[in-house]
Parts: structure tokens; sequence; C-alpha cells
């Protein structure tokens, strides 16, 4: 038998990392989980698919009229981006029942230049009718007029906002990063807290103290679910960014890529603060019943955090936005937001991260404190600053 | 040899701990008694570094104890605990590992103790599916399968059934012959008094004896005689010089003797009233001299 050695920190650190995983992936909730979110994601995407993407489509009833009015009504349907089908019918009675059956969005009479709708043409439906009727009408008068091939002026079109399409898919893609940030921060805190309270309700706890001080415990733990928590996020963002290329939601594969990356960085500074917070206040109590009072302030944060990420897709300058981006805490769920749309300097993004990490680095030595004074005692709940005088004592 | 030295504690204005020190030899075993809150678990969570005392210390080879010497310690708390579920043979390994094992001799040296222990059916059960006997034969393995060089274990026999009570008393005995200084609290005071071979009593978070078992006998003992004298006369005693009838029944008697009092006259005296079918100096109990030591403040207290 080899001699028992030494521990360095990290070789503890990495001991309980490991058990954390060991023990995380064969549960079958996390399993389940991970599956579900991975669906879920698959599953937008292929909505987003089949209700966005593609122009829009119209059919329209056409009774009498010519072959030049039908190519009207395409081309008028081409500039305003609709595919329109023209749909030739016999008489008003066919063209009524078509509607009524909803067999066509309208039909144009032609001969009495009315459009018939169900209830109320679609403001595209009776421009294109309009805008085909009225050229025809114009093209003939001054035919009639003797005028007949006229110069018209071709528009050139320049583009002086290209990238809004691209902002917009961005902040698409940051609305669901959003989505899966809190739901895994919510997930891996609870997961964290949960293990926090199991060691101690079980006293397990007081066995590992004996071999390795409380912090080394607190970071194995956080790093263990991190290592998967991260596994799970990055998993994630292939798979949106794969399903969403091969689906061709996107146009620019480029921009959803970085915005997953900023999503995931994000995530790592969100995950550590949230789960050193989670970790304390679930030290304070012995039992999983108890778990619920005292991660509600945090979730409390995490859910106000969540909502301002939402509000800030719309409005990602607005000034609630541009505060909360730099609240530790809420910036990981603001900020992203707020970095794709593109509008945010490269300084407050900086400025964040530093805050964050202050945020992180304090959490991590006050918080550790707790733990270690609280760990220990069992019973009721324990108050901070008891637990804060235990670690002194 | 394992040292406790001087060993103070407060918690808020409670004194838990005033001064406790005891000496373990290595290859030896120690009783550790007091009543319940006399400040027997304080003082085994010093040792291990769970709680911090304001004045003394525990040394090991003549160092104070840190985290390094802790990892050689195999303990067993009060409140037993273990991972409810995680497997046996998993949970036993991860424990060896938290003591400085490799990863193959971790396994290995859990295969060993799970199969030492009765386990081995088990080994791949999860900890909070066995039954409290078994669970407690974990709590064991997991204290010994880093072939800890000293133990300390806080209540190890409660809960325990009378054959899991000879198991373990075997498990510690193997230790102890193996070297390992082994300390033990218990209130199961014949067990003590079977097992170990010294014996320390805390009251009041003071040691009020320490020895062995036979020491701390000699120096309860006082001078009580027990003889049995089936035929004599009620009173038979009562004339003998230096030494006081503390009781007397159907000739059952028990003789208090002054220290200069030849016990071979109270003999002489008991012969000549017939047959004597016992004569002997009175044994205390564990349970008596624990009473007793509990109950009334020495005398070093007062002085202190």
């Amino acid at each position: 038998m080899t001699a028992p050695k030494n521990l360095s920190s990290a070789q503890l650190v990495r001991l309980v990392a490991g058990r954390e995983v060991a023990t995380r992936i064969r549960d079958k909730g996390f399993i389940i989980s991970s599956v579900v979110i991975l669906l879920v994601i698959v599953a937008a995407v292929v909505i987003q698919v089949l209700t966005g993407s593609g122009d829009e489509e119209s059919r329209v009833g056409l009774v009498g009229g010519d072959a030049s009015l039908v190519t009207a009504l395409e081309a008028q349907g081409e500039a305003l981006d609709v595919d329109v089908e023209v749909v030739e019918l016999d008489d008003e009675a066919a063209a009524r029942t078509a509607v009524d059956d909803e067999d066509v969005d309208g039909a144009l009479l032609a001969g009495d230049d009315e459009l018939l709708v169900r209830e109320s043409a679609g403001g595209t439906l009776e421009a294109i009718v309009q805008g085909a009727v009225g050229q025809l009408a114009v093209a003939q008068q001054l035919s009639d007029a003797g005028i007949g091939e006229l110069d018209v002026p071709e528009v050139g079109v320049t583009a002086l906002d290209a990238d809004a399409a691209a902002d917009g898919q961005r902040v698409v893609a940051a609305i669901f990063g959003v989505v899966i940030l809190y739901s895994l921060l919510i997930l891996f805190g609870q997961f964290i807290a949960q293990g926090v309270v199991e060691e101690k309700s079980s006293r397990v706890v007081e066995l590992l103290l004996a071999t390795m001080r409380p912090w080394q415990l607190l970071a194995g733990k956080i790093l263990g679910l991190g290592v998967l928590a991260l596994g799970q996020i990055v998993a994630i963002g292939v798979v949106a960014v794969v399903a969403a290329l091969a689906f061709d939601v996107v146009e620019v594969p480029g921009d959803l890529i970085s915005t997953v990356a900023i999503v995931i960085a994000w995530f790592v500074l969100g995950y550590a603060w949230y789960a050193a917070v989670f970790a304390v206040a679930a030290s304070l109590v012995s039992r999983q019943e108890d778990l619920a009072t005292v991660l509600m302030p945090t979730s409390m944060v995490l859910v106000v955090a969540f909502f301002i990420g939402i509000q800030a897709a719309s409005d990602p300058g607005g000034l609630l936005a541009r505060v909360t981006s730099y609240i530790p805490g809420l910036s990981p769920l603001v900020m992203p937001v707020r970095q794709a749309a593109g509008e945010v300097a490269l300084w407050e993004v900086a400025l964040a991260v530093v805050l964050m990490v202050l945020a992180i680095v304090l959490v991590v030595r006050l918080g550790g404190r707790i733990y270690s004074g609280a760990l220990l005692r069992t019973g009721g709940k324990i108050k901070m600053r008891e637990a804060l005088a235990a670690e002194r004592a | 040899m394992l040292e406790f030295d001087g060993l103070h504690k407060s918690f808020g204005e409670v004194r838990v701990l005033e001064g406790v020190g005891f000496t373990v030899a290595p290859g030896s075993m120690f009783g550790f008694c007091g009543s319940n809150g006399a400040g027997k678990t304080t003082t085994m969570r010093i040792a291990m570094g769970l709680v911090r005392s304001d004045a003394g210390e525990v040394r090991w080879q003549g160092r104070p104890m840190d985290q390094a010497s802790r990892r050689r310690v195999g303990y067993m708390p009060e409140e037993r605990g273990l991972y409810p579920k995680m497997k046996v043979g998993e949970q036993v390994a991860y424990f060896a590992r938290l003591h400085g094992l490799d990863a193959v001799a971790a396994t290995k040296a859990s295969e060993d103790w799970v199969e030492r222990l009765g386990l081995g059916p088990r080994r791949d059960e999860q900890v909070e599916k066995l039954s409290l006997g078994n669970q407690q034969r974990v709590q064991l393995a997991a204290a010994l399968v880093s072939r800890p060089e000293v133990l300390i274990l806080d209540e190890p026999f409660s809960g325990l059934d009378p054959v899991g009570v000879d198991s373990l008393a075997d498990a510690l005995l193997g230790q102890v012959r193996e070297g390992v200084p082994v300390v033990f609290s218990s209130h199961q005071l014949d067990l003590v008094e079977r097992l170990c071979d010294s014996v320390g009593i805390l009251a009041r978070g003071r040691m009020v004896a320490t020895g062995t078992v036979e020491e701390l006998r000699r120096r309860g003992a006082g001078r009580l005689l027990r003889v049995v004298v089936p035929d004599a006369a009620p009173g038979w005693a009562d004339g003998l010089g230096g030494a006081r009838v503390v009781s007397e029944q159907a000739g059952d008697t028990l003789l208090e003797l002054s220290p200069d009092t030849d016990d071979q006259s109270v003999l002489g005296a008991a012969l000549r009233t017939g047959r004597v079918t016992h004569f002997a100096w009175q044994q205390p109990t564990l349970v008596e001299l624990f009473r007793e030591a509990v109950a009334t403040p020495s005398t070093e207290e007062v002085a202190a």
C-alpha cells in the first residue's frame, strides 16, 4: 500500500469537485433537465422557422382582367416583399365564395375595380391591389394619350443602416441567451444549495472539515458544479448555433456566434457570484425544508435581473438598462443584451466586468467566513452575524 | 505520544473547558468519560481543528496538530455523518482519498475495509438504504480506511447492539496492537473498564481523574473491606479497633479501615466468629468512581 500523501489545496478542491461531478452526472434529475433544455432550444429554433422566417404570402382572386393585371399584381407583391399568387375566378359569385371560404385573402373584380375581402383588407393586400390597378390605369391612360414607352428612372438604393437586421438577430439571440442564463443560474444555484444542506443535514460536513478547510470545500463544490454548468451552456450554445444555421434562421452566423460567446462569458461571472451566494445562504440552515426561505432574497434578485434583461432587449440604450448593466448581480443578465444590441462602448463592458469580479471576490471572502462559521452549527436558522462570530471563535 | 495540553474554551459566557489535559501512549486505548455536556466533544473537536481552543494545544509526536497531521487521524464524530445517497464502496474510497491515498490505493483500501467489516455484499448500495448498524460500520470504515496513525472516536459504541459492540471493540483492539493510540469517549463505563488502558474523567471542564483503571481504583477505593461471616452474631465487628462498620446484613459486612489498621487482624477476628466465606478489599466499579468524581468537586478543584 502506498503511503498517504499530504494534499495540496488544489488537490483537495479537485477531489471535492470530482465528487460533485461524478454524483451529478449520474443523477436522473440532472440528466433529464439537461436533455429538456436542449430539446427546448431545438424546438424554439424550429418554431422560429415555421412562423417567422420567409416572405409573406398572399392569394388574390381575380375576376376578369388580363395577363397584364396578373403581372402587375405579382410585381407589386414583389416590391412589397409579398409572394402574390393570383387565382383566376369565373365570376363575382365564385369570388364571394372563395373569399368566404378563405380560399383567397381577397378577390379583385377587375371590371368594377372592386376588392372583395372577408373582414378588412390587410394594409399590404390593399396596397398591392391598389398599386397594380393604379399602375395599369396610368399605363392605359398614357397609352391612350399616345405616350407609349415611358422612361422611368430606376431608383438606386443605398442602405445607411445595413446592420439593423443583424442587430435584430443578435438581440433575439441575446434574449434567448438571457432565458438560458437565468434558467441555468437558478438550476445550478439550487443544486449548490441542496448540496450544502445535504452535507449539513447528514452531518458529513464534520468529517469533511476534519480533512479540509471550509473554503476548500466551498471552492470544490462551486467549481465542480461550475464545470457541469459550463459544459451545459456550451452544449446549448453549440446546439443553438448549429440548429439556427441548419434551419437557415440567421443571416449572419458570425454575429450569432459572438453573441453566444458573450452570453457564455457572462454566465461564468454570474454563476460564480450566484453559486457563492446560494451556497453561503444554504449554509445557514440545516434542513431542505428551510432552504426556500434563505434562498428567497437572492432568487428575487435573479428574477429582477431576468426581467430587466428582457426589457433591455427592447430598449438597450435606456437609462434602466444602462444603469443595471453595471450593477453586479444584475449585469450578467443585462450587459449581454446591450452588447448584442451593439450600443455599448468597450469601457462600459470593462467597468461592468471589473465590478462583477470585485463583487465575486467580496462574496467569496465574506461569504466564506459565514460558511465556515455556520457549517458546524445545526438546529434552526442561523443569523449571519452569529455565523461570523462563530467563525472567529 | 498524543498529548492534550491545558485546553481552555469558552462559548460566549459559558466556560466549557478549563484546562483539560491528558496523554495517550501509542498502542494504548484511552477512555474518555464524563457526563453530558462535560466537554468531551469539544475536546475532540479541538483536536480535529473543528473548534479553535482559547488556550492550550493538542500535540502528536511532539508537534502541535495541523491540517497535515490531522489527515493522519481517523475521526468519528458524535453526530455520524455520511453522504446518504453515495454508494458504500465509493464513499469509503472518497474518504480514503481525502486522507491522502491515491485513487488506486483508495479503491483497494476501501474494498479491504468494506470486506473486513462484513459489508462486502452492500458495497454498491446507497448508505441510506443500510440498517443503522451497517451505517455505523461504514462510518468506522471511513475512519480506518486511510490507516490512520491516531484514532479519535466520539461515542463510537452508542447505538450498537452487543454484537456490534464486540466487533467494534475487536477492531479497536486490533488498531491498538498495531501501535495506534486510540481515544474514545463513552458512557458505557463497563466497556471503558474492559477495553481501556487508561481512563480520564471529565467534569465541569476539568479532568477530575486520570490514570489506569487500577490507579483510579486504588485512589478511589479508600480502605473498604468486605467480610462475609454467615455464622457471626450481629454486631460482631463493633468492638474491632480501627474499623468502622459501614453496613452489616446477615453477616455480610462492609468495614472501613483506618489507614494504619492491619487487615489481617480483622481476618483473625472474623475467623473467630466461625466460617469466613468472603474476605476482600472492595473494588469500586468505574461507575462508582465516576459518580464520586463527577458529584463532588475534588480538592484540586477547590484549591483552584
